[in-house]
């Protein structure tokens, strides 16, 4: 049986059921108990696990995450709430140099089998410190999984695999999709990392977007099929491990490719992606890859600003035109 | 010495002996090791706080987890690590500890409870933490023993852990080794006011004690240990001991922060080794003699286990993406969607 | 056994340290923790305890002396008498920690410094001393260019540079020794290259330093074994990589799209209009392309025209073997009065273009021809198809008891009809070429 939850709903699922399989999971973060966290995404569980099992921390990101490391290491499997994305920086250390390494440093003795969860996301009008999407900051460091869930389904299915893996994941969900609704199965499933979801098959572009960009593809897509233009939508799911062999089939087939992302486009995930299609689909390509991402500017609050540095259905299907056309792209 | 000899077996007194001598002989090899060429990077000495690892050690079974630090030899030793595999690890071997992929600052032992040393400065306050909410949840009745030293006070990870820790009873005792010196720069030029005082304002017990002093150290580990067990922790001790060498086994020329005198007069008279030795003579538990016996033992075993280490082979080339991730052979096919 | 003094690694960076003073001689006893001798760094002066109780032996270096980091400099043994071991001498490394060993001359030896974090080897940029030349402590002896940046090296030690083993432009491990300088001038001063050092002389100092290196665990990102093709240093046609691939598996040439006006840059739907344009276009000689032309192939028995040659051999005024063929190719060709001009080439490469040799034209030197006849008859060829040039050709070879024919033509050059003609025609004179003459 399949139903429309919430992505909110569907995270709220994905816990409860992991927490009920296996005792030793257990959620930790800034008012993640009574209150719920400030997205209600985690609302309930409190009452069901109690407060030993659902811990509201003081504000200490980077205290928490790192009691949540050793946790990990001594025989549990914490989850992590980081209220915020951006508040990844605080963090840094005991993500990056700790969790990410320990398996490393000790040769494989030591495991460290937590989650953080997060969000990334702007044009919630939350200004530059609340609006950031740095998944790619984590994606860069070896020894992090990173999941990028699109929708309700992916939300939940990617959070079960998460919490089932030994290593540290950090899931980055989009904070305006909490409430968007997708059809989630009542029966359990996990989505394993590293296969990408191609959701709509097309021969004359690909167009790859990760989280809430996976519906601005779509909608793209949507446009440019008005056009006359076939356009293939793929969805990574996981950065980390990321499904090359699907991209890289995809962009073979099409021979033009966008990627969209919402993190800011330089050096960032875009860049990523285009760059190992270029590498290894370098003679099938008829056009130079695109990247889409936000602007390289701080998140502004004001609405009329904001909404210029986030990639747009329009932008990506103007973009998608540009390149059927074999317009130039640069200088030449 | 603080202790009163009735209340403890010779068999106590003898291992927290021959741990100390363990320590002392591992860092003098290894520091020889260093000097002469044979080392890749570089190391920190534990030499000279040898009775705080074994005080505190003692007092810990192998389900006891501690976390250590860059200076971390003496703990991995006091916590009953093996010293072939230390030397190997040192070396880069792949019999190492860690197959060869953490060397000096990064020495683990799973086996014994070590969750590692750690190369960030308090970089493992939240791990030792971590390890008691583990302890906490599963009602193990495990204690984390979190070594740091006075250097490390300075970072705020450690106000944020103690904070919880304190709001939930966690059983992790912060064991703050204050030898005088952060890095190169006395301790009282880095930390206002006083040391248990912090630990204090969180409603932590604190204590202070002689480092140089293994009975008192492990008389007073022993009852910490036993409260923590039953949940009357955190507690914080303040170890007051000496670092014989430099930061590292390259800081040689160190008149500008301190002086030879000041370190000769620990070495003559604050020896840990020396006067429990001397105490041990004097309680009639062993001989002179018998002493110079466990050293020279001990000393032929460093020198065996670093023979051992520099004939042990590297760990092979197809190991260098192999432990990235758990469950994961080679991490650079998996990252690229190409194991699937 | 006794315990080995040894010259400590003192500082980060640090080959040598020098000698000042000992605390303590030779058959002195010692206890673990005295001062046994001052050491001068780079960084400072410091004093080197025993790290063994016994009495000083073997004392292999004296005050003033420079010794390299991890070589032996005394033992502290059981008794005052010592090992009896032969000392080494004073600036002789121990074999384990040795940086490489240079052939031995005598003096104090110049080593190439660790001067980057992470630095294998330093190459030498220049030398500011030739072998013999006189040096004095501080001056430039060398500049070395590691990772970093270019640095230059001060002779550490007064004398005369009496030996060199590596050059310029040579990048030496560092560590290894790269010259001497000895306290008296050198009659005959060493002057080596890297090259002539023998395979232990290049071997890198200590083992430990130099784990074996990983292999590299992604072959499929290596480099390409052989660099990229320059592109033409003007004029670079712009087009997509997957159109450029396709046009070149097709043997299109894009610079058509371009003569014709078409605009850069250009992808793979432009590759229709290109290959309409290579149709159109005449077809070039250079074999580029096996675009489509016409291809008709007959088979005559050999034996008429094996024995009307061996015949015609037999006068002296007989004319060429090439000049038949040709004739045989005007006649069959010929349907109106123009010239036919006729190349014919055998199998060696020789060529002859004959001008209507079917009217008893004479041999011409130049003059593009209308039709080629290549005659592999002669040659172990079996089956020819040479593709469409810009001319008709006739190929002969010889299969078993015949004598293939493969007609190549361009379409723009013969109609289907005129090439069944042809070749047909042709095929007839070789089947029966007494009547052709007739």
């Amino acid at each position: 049986m399949t139903r429309e939850i919430t992505l909110s709903k569907a995270v709220n699922e994905a816990i409860a059921e992991e927490m009920r399989r296996d005792e030793t999971v257990f959620l930790i973060g800034e008012d993640v108990a009574e209150a719920g966290t400030p997205f209600k995404v985690t609302s309930g569980l409190v009452e069901e696990f109690g407060t030993d099992r659902v811990i509201d921390t003081p504000i200490s990101e980077p205290g928490f995450v790192g009691m949540a490391v050793g946790a990990a290491m001594t025989g549990s499997r914490p989850i992590v709430d980081l209220m915020f994305g951006d508040f990844i920086y605080l963090v840094m250390d005991q993500l990056c140099n700790q969790a990410a390494k320990t398996h490393y440093m000790s040769g494989g003795k030591l495991k460290v089998p937590m989650v953080l969860r997060t969000n990334l996301g702007a044009t919630r009008r939350s200004a530059a410190q609340h609006s950031q999407s740095l998944h790619a900051l984590v994606a860069h460091i070896p020894g992090l999984k990173v999941a990028m869930p699109s929708s309700a389904y992916e939300a939940k299915g990617l959070m079960k695999t998460a919490i089932r893996d030994d290593n540290p994941v950090v899931i980055f969900e989009d904070k305006l999709m909490y409430n968007d609704k997708a059809p989630v199965p009542e029966e359990e499933y996990l989505i394993p990392f590293g296969e990408a979801n191609v959701l709509r098959e097309g021969t004359d572009i690909t167009l790859i977007g990760t989280s809430s960009m996976r519906q601005v593809c779509e909608k793209a897509a949507e446009a440019l099929a008005k056009d006359g233009i076939s356009a293939e939508v793929i969805d990574p799911r996981t950065l980390v491990p990321l499904d090359e062999p699907t991209l890289l089939k995809s962009a073979r087939k099409t021979s033009r490719v966008i990627v969209v992302d919402e993190g800011h486009r330089n050096f960032g995930v875009t860049g990523e992606i285009a760059s190992r299609i270029n590498e290894k689909a370098f003679y099938h390509l008829d056009a130079p890859v695109l990247r889409l991402g936000a602007m390289d500017v701080p998140v502004p609050f004001s609405p009329a600003l904001e909404d210029l540095t986030v990639p747009t259905p329009d932008a990506v299907a103007a973009a998608a035109r540009s390149l059927v056309a074999g317009e130039m792209t640069h200088a030449a | 010495m603080a202790a009163d000899g009735s209340k403890h077996n010779t068999e106590d007194y003898l291992r927290m002996y021959r741990q100390m001598v363990r320590i002392r002989a591992f860092e003098d090899n290894a520091n020889q090791l260093y000097l002469s060429a044979k080392m890749p990077g570089l190391t920190h000495m534990y030499s000279g706080q040898e009775a705080v690892a074994v005080g505190i050690c003692e007092a810990l079974t192998d389900d006891d987890r501690i976390t250590s630090t860059h200076r971390g030899h003496g703990h991995c030793v006091a916590k009953g690590a093996d010293f072939k595999a230390m030397f190997c690890e040192l070396l880069g071997k792949a019999e190492g500890y860690c197959r060869g992929k953490g060397g000096s600052m990064h020495i683990a032992d799973q086996s014994h409870g070590n969750l590692g040393a750690n190369a960030i400065v308090g970089g493992s306050m939240g791990i030792a933490t971590g390890a008691a909410l583990t302890a906490k949840l599963q009602k193990t009745g495990h204690v984390a023993v979190c070594f740091f030293g006075d250097g490390a006070t300075a970072q705020g990870l450690w106000y944020e852990v103690m904070n919880m820790a304190a709001l939930w009873k966690l059983p992790v005792i912060y064991a703050c080794e204050n030898n005088g010196y952060s890095e190169y720069t006395k301790t009282e030029e880095i930390a206002a006011g006083s040391l248990t005082a912090r630990a204090e304002a969180f409603g932590i017990e604190a204590h202070s004690v002689d480092g140089q002093d293994v009975l008192a150290v492990n008389e007073l580990a022993q009852k910490l240990v036993a409260r923590a067990r039953k949940g009357e922790g955190p507690f914080f001790i303040e170890l007051k001991t000496y670092r014989y060498h430099g930061h590292h086994v390259g800081d040689i020329n160190r008149d500008y922060y301190r002086s030879k005198d000041e370190e000769a007069a620990w070495k003559t008279t604050r020896d840990p080794i020396t006067n429990f030795g001397k105490w041990l003579e004097g309680q009639g538990i062993v001989t002179a003699d018998e002493l110079v016996e466990i050293n020279n033992e001990i000393k032929a075993d460093a020198e065996a286990a670093v023979a051992y280490a520099e004939a042990a082979a590297y760990p092979p080339g197809e190991e260098v993406d192999a432990h990235v991730f758990a469950g994961v052979d080679h991490a650079l096919t998996y990252i690229d969607g190409a194991a699937k | 056994m006794p315990h080995e003094v040894i010259m400590p690694a003192l500082g980060m960076a640090q080959e040598t340290g020098l000698i000042v003073t000992w605390f303590k001689s030779a058959g002195d006893p010692v206890a673990s923790g005295d001062a046994l001798f001052e050491v001068e760094t780079d960084k400072a002066t410091m004093e080197v305890e025993a790290q063994a109780d016994g009495y000083l032996t073997d004392v292999s270096a004296a005050a003033g002396d420079e010794v390299k980091v991890g070589s032996r400099i005394a033992l502290i043994s059981e008794d005052a008498e010592g090992s009896g071991e032969a000392a080494p001498k004073n600036t002789e490394p121990e074999p384990a920690v040795a940086p490489a060993a240079a052939p031995s001359v005598e003096g104090k030896d110049v080593i190439m410094p660790a001067l980057g974090m992470a630095q294998d080897t330093g190459l030498i940029v220049a030398w500011h001393k030739a072998p013999g030349d006189a040096v004095e402590t501080g001056e430039i002896l060398f500049e070395v260019e590691t990772d970093k940046a270019t640095q230059e090296v001060e002779a550490a030690s007064s004398g005369y540079l009496t030996a060199r083993f590596a050059q310029e432009g040579e990048a030496a491990p560092v560590g290894s020794v790269i010259a001497v300088i000895s306290a008296e001038a050198p009659e005959n001063p060493v002057d080596q290259s890297l090259a002539d050092a023998t395979p232990s002389a290049s071997k890198p100092a200590p083992e430990a330093a130099t784990p074996a290196p990983a292999p590299a665990p992604d072959t499929k990102s290596a480099p390409a074994k052989q660099p990229a093709p320059t592109p033409r240093s003007n004029g670079r046609i712009l087009a997509s990589p997957k159109a450029r691939r396709i046009a070149a598996e097709e043997g299109l040439d894009l610079a058509l799209l371009l003569e014709a006006g078409h605009p850069e840059p250009f992808h793979v739907k432009d590759l229709d209009t290109l290959r309409q344009l290579a149709k159109e276009a005449p077809a070039v000689a250079t074999g580029a392309g096996v675009a489509a032309g016409l291809r008709l192939e007959a088979e005559v028995p050999a034996g008429a025209f094996d024995r009307f040659l061996s015949k015609l051999s037999a006068s002296d005024k007989a004319p060429s073997r090439g000049a038949i063929l040709a004739t045989f190719a005007a006649s069959a060709l010929r349907n109106s009065t123009d010239p036919i001009r006729v190349s014919c080439a055998d199998g060696d490469g020789r060529s002859q273009t004959y001008r209507d040799p079917d009217l008893g034209g004479v041999a011409e030197e130049d003059g593009a021809p209308d039709l080629l006849v290549r005659d592999l008859t002669g040659s172990f060829v079996t089956s020819a198809s040479l593709g469409a040039g810009a001319v008709p050709s006739l190929t002969l070879t010889r299969r078993g008891g015949a004598i293939v024919v493969v007609l190549d033509a361009a379409p723009d050059r013969l109609s289907p009809d005129a090439a069944v003609a042809l070749l047909t025609a042709f095929a007839a004179r070789i089947d029966d070429p007494l009547r052709a003459l007739l």
